[in-house]
């Protein structure tokens, strides 16, 4: 016998749900009207525009789906968002920086150069150890940053660690900047990788160059994004990761041993992490101990917008963010100075919108 | 059992001696002597480093700090001695290994400054006591005799006699105060705490005289970031919504006086007080705007979208947009300070009073508002959001209300600031400035005024008085909040939960035990 009782309608005047509408509409207006400008008005770029733009588009969004693999991972798990993994990154960045100075240190004198340097003679291979050494470097970083900054606080309210990383995005940046210098430095790429060198691509009879850095930042992450899926997907410690981050409790009653599968989850996204600051390095060449902070934040909104928790969604969402970003200034017709604000303006609206991302959020039920 | 103390041994060891070749490498060490050289009374200059005698003292420091943390936790005396004795001993031991690197670098005199900024000769050879190939001995020696020192007076400072000595002083002084506030007549008590704030007002009028127009700068900052941090304990501490970009309140407090104020760009020149009161409106218009659409959302989220839109105030005030609106990067200038009664205040010394007075009317303001319905509301919320929610409090209204009152206490000191700076630019409302103030009050403790002032006041008062640690300031920052974090969450200066709150919870305490609690 059920009695169907009649929930009573709690009136609630949800101001928020009024304004939320209206918000979006004037952001849609306004987009579409510099969009019309834009396009339709002025109409001053050509093809060779866009697709140069595209393509750096593309370039940064690799990186950013990189890092931000690396906070959904986290959050998926351990349902903070690791604050200093910006700062992971920047030290994988600086990593990569000190392997190419000892590399274009090191002389490798042959008969027809004698001046010849190490980096110059096997680019390749100077390549691959700057990449091992800022993988190692960035995951020796986040497992320690897990073991001292977040696993004392794993029984914690929610906001403690996330405190708690805040202080250690600041550690990590100040150490950087006390141990290096402000100064900021220029990466020394292998000639043959020197940035700006690339094939030129022929578009309404201007060249547009497709660097080759960027094309090879853009293999080597697709690569490791497929590597972490089949890691993810396919291996026991793959799924020992999914079952801790759907139940913590469960998993260890289960065999699972949590804090192992913790770490090597800040191992992973670290080396990740390290990967993508190589990779920034070698594209865009500066080094600086806040250098790690923007994209750290852009990747964050990456992985909010593909859906946190959500390795695929991380990587689309940070190749959207890139793609916008890049494309975005001047297809508004605004200032390139305001590509930032872009991206934030994107978080926020992702957030007030549809908070769970594109493609869903990935979650434990239980803290939500 | 060995084997565990072993490990032990080495792995303390390891960590004091990585700590001080740490300390090396972040340059610290020379910052460490000039202080220990100032407190010989011993002024260094600018640019120099202290005498050689300074930094053996904090190596000795050290050492001897080394001893004393490590010693056992158990067993006999002798026990407990050799092992602060021997993991001092293994820390010297490493620190020694690495001097000879240090030792190589400095005879064949290969400079890694340009790498290691730290790493420069004269650093190097200093912080090897200037003896060449004999400082990792003197290291070395160092660690034996000032670790065992530390371990063998720690070892007698814990054994019973001493102990009972201590308690005893301490039952000696608590009897002593018990008796003296019996001693003090029931009238004194009542009308006390006015008396109290009457000598305090007399002596806040008389003291910014006698300040320099330096300690007066300080205060005064301090003041002002009081001022935020009451207004962040609003919202972080009473209604639990973490917020990261707190400075774009301050940066639209600072910028309506600056407009209002400046002969550039607009000269309008209305006059400090008005200009402070839409200050404050225009803060919590801002608070409005943005707590509508994100009320709803979860805490580390709402973190986040504040810190992105204090990032999108700070990049708009910079970006050439809105120059002929707000003066662009270069930032107001010339901006018109307060007068009243056709007299103007100009410098420091009459500002602090203004500081005085507004940190005065903030911390009555927060009082009133924590002890009454509201403030009740918001710590509910806080507590536990579902409970409040069902008995009747209205979580979208009070966060907001939360979020409004915490920005018009940012609009007022950015206002305040900003005529004090006579400047303001986009780069005084950096993100820097938000995880400052909340550093302040998480490190001093949530929602405790004496906390947040004594957090004020070690966070930003005391590095402006040792400029030496200028550099170090931010490092310390973090390195304090995970160490809170950790340690004690509930900051320097706890706040005291109220009384009626504290009869209910040693009624229940049965109840509780076993189960954490989950406050702050």
């Amino acid at each position: 016998m059920t009695a169907k009782v009649k929930s009573p309608q709690v009136k609630q005047r949800d101001l928020g749900k009024i304004i939320r509408p209206i918000f979006g509409a004037l952001v849609a207006a306004y987009i579409l009207w510099r969009l019309y400008n834009v396009f339709i008005v002025e109409a001053k770029y050509g093809p060779q525009v866009w697709v140069s733009l595209l393509i750096s588009g593309l370039i940064i969004g690799a990186v950013y789906s990189l890092i931000a693999i690396g906070y959904t991972l986290v959050y998926g798990i351990l349902l903070m968002i690791n604050f200093a993994h910006g700062e992971v990154v920047m030290l994988g960045i600086y990593a990569g920086y000190f392997v190419f100075e000892a590399a274009k240190a090191i002389q490798v004198p042959s008969s027809l150069n004698p001046e010849l340097v190490f980096a110059d003679a096997y680019p390749a291979l100077s390549i691959f150890i700057a990449f091992i050494i800022g993988m190692g470097v960035s995951a020796t970083v986040g497992f320690f940053l897990e073991k001292i900054a977040y696993r004392p606080l794993r029984k914690a309210p929610r906001l403690i660690p996330l405190i708690s990383a805040i202080g250690a995005s600041l550690v990590l940046q100040n150490v950087a900047l006390l141990l290096f210098s402000p100064q900021l430095r220029n990466y020394n790429n292998p000639t043959v990788m020197a940035r700006g060198n690339g094939w030129k691509m022929i578009i309404n009879e201007t060249p547009v160059n497709v660097p080759y850095t960027g094309v090879f930042t853009l293999i080597l992450s697709v690569v490791l994004m497929l590597a972490l899926l089949y890691l993810v997907r396919n291996t026991r410690l793959g799924k020992a990761m999914r079952a801790v981050a759907l139940d913590k409790d469960t998993a260890a009653l289960m065999g699972i041993n949590v804090n192992h599968t913790i770490s090597s989850t800040f191992l992973i996204s670290g080396a990740l992490a390290g990967a993508a600051g190589v990779m920034w390095g070698l594209h865009n060449g500066q080094v600086f101990n806040t250098v790690g902070f923007i994209p750290g934040i852009k990747a964050f909104t990456a992985a909010v917008l593909g859906g946190i928790g959500n390795i695929p969604g991380a990587m689309l969402g940070g190749m959207f963010l890139g793609l916008v970003e890049s494309v975005g200034p001047t297809a508004l017709g605004i200032s390139f100075q305001l590509k930032d604000v872009i991206a934030f303006a994107i978080l926020i609206a992702i957030l007030i919108f549809k908070p769970s991302g594109i493609l869903g959020e990935v979650l434990a039920e239980e803290k939500v | 059992m060995k084997n565990q103390q072993r490990r032990e041994v080495i792995q303390k060891g390891l960590i004091f001696a990585l700590l001080i070749i740490f300390v090396l490498a972040i340059g610290f060490h020379e910052i460490a002597a000039a202080l220990v050289s100032r407190v010989f009374g011993v002024s260094v200059r600018r640019g120099s480093v202290a005498e050689l005698r300074f930094m053996m003292y904090f190596f000795g420091l050290y050492a001897f700090v080394t001893g004393w943390a490590n010693i056992r936790k158990e067993g006999s005396w002798q026990q407990k001695f050799l092992q602060g004795l021997l993991t001092s001993a293994v820390a010297g031991f490493v620190v020694a290994i690495f001097d000879l690197l240090l030792v190589f670098l400095v005879s064949n005199s290969i400079d890694i400054r340009q790498y290691l900024t730290a790493f420069s000769i004269p650093s190097m050879s200093y912080f090897l006591f200037e003896k060449g190939q004999a400082g990792p001995l003197y290291h070395l020696g160092y660690f034996i005799v000032f670790g065992g020192l530390g371990a063998l007076l720690h070892t007698l400072w814990i054994t019973e006699m001493v102990q009972q000595a201590f308690e005893k002083t301490k039952g000696f002084i608590k009897t002593f105060a018990t008796k003296a506030s019996d001693a003090i007549p029931n009238v004194v008590k009542k009308y006390g705490k006015y008396l109290l704030l009457l000598v305090a007002a007399i002596i806040m009028y008389f003291l910014p005289r006698m300040w320099g127009s330096y300690i007066n700068f300080v205060v005064g900052l301090v003041g002002l970031y009081v001022i935020a941090g009451i207004g962040l304990n609003i919202i972080v501490g009473l209604s639990g919504q973490l917020m990261l970009g707190y400075a774009a309140f301050f940066a639209i407090g600072a910028y309506s006086v600056a407009l209002l104020n400046a002969p550039e760009p607009h000269n309008i020149l209305l006059g400090f007080w008005p200009s402070i009161i839409i200050a404050i409106v225009m803060a919590i218009l801002a608070g409005i705007l943005l707590g509508l659409p994100l009320m709803g959302l979860r805490g580390d989220y709402l973190a986040i979208v504040t810190l992105g839109f204090g990032e999108i105030i700070r990049i708009l005030l910079k970006s050439d947009l809105l120059e002929n609106f707000t003066g662009g990067p270069r930032g107001i200038n010339d901006i018109k300070g307060p007068t009243l009664f056709g007299r103007p205040f100009s410098n420091d010394i009459q500002f602090m009073y203004i500081i005085f007075i507004a940190v005065a009317l903030s911390i009555f303001i927060y009082q009133r508002l924590q002890d009454s319905r509201t403030g009740r509301a918001w710590l509910s919320i806080k507590e536990d959001r579902i409970a409040a929610q069902a008995t009747g409090v209205s979580l979208r209204k009070y966060k907001l209300l939360a979020l409004c009152i915490g920005a018009a206490f940012a609009g007022l000191a950015g206002g305040i600031s900003a005529a004090r700076n006579q400047f303001t630019g986009p780069n005084d409302h950096s993100l820097l400035v938000s995880m400052n103030v909340l550093s302040i009050v998480i490190v001093g403790g949530v929602n405790s005024i004496p906390g947040i002032i004594l957090g004020a006041f070690t966070l930003k008062g005391l590095p402006e008085i040792l400029r030496e640690v200028e550099n170090y300031r931010q490092l310390a920052f973090g390195a304090l909040l995970i160490v809170m974090m950790i340690k004690r969450p509930n900051g320097l200066w706890p706040a005291t939960r109220p009384l009626y709150e504290k009869s209910h919870c040693l009624e229940n305490e049965e109840l509780n035990t076993g189960k954490e609690r989950k406050n702050d």
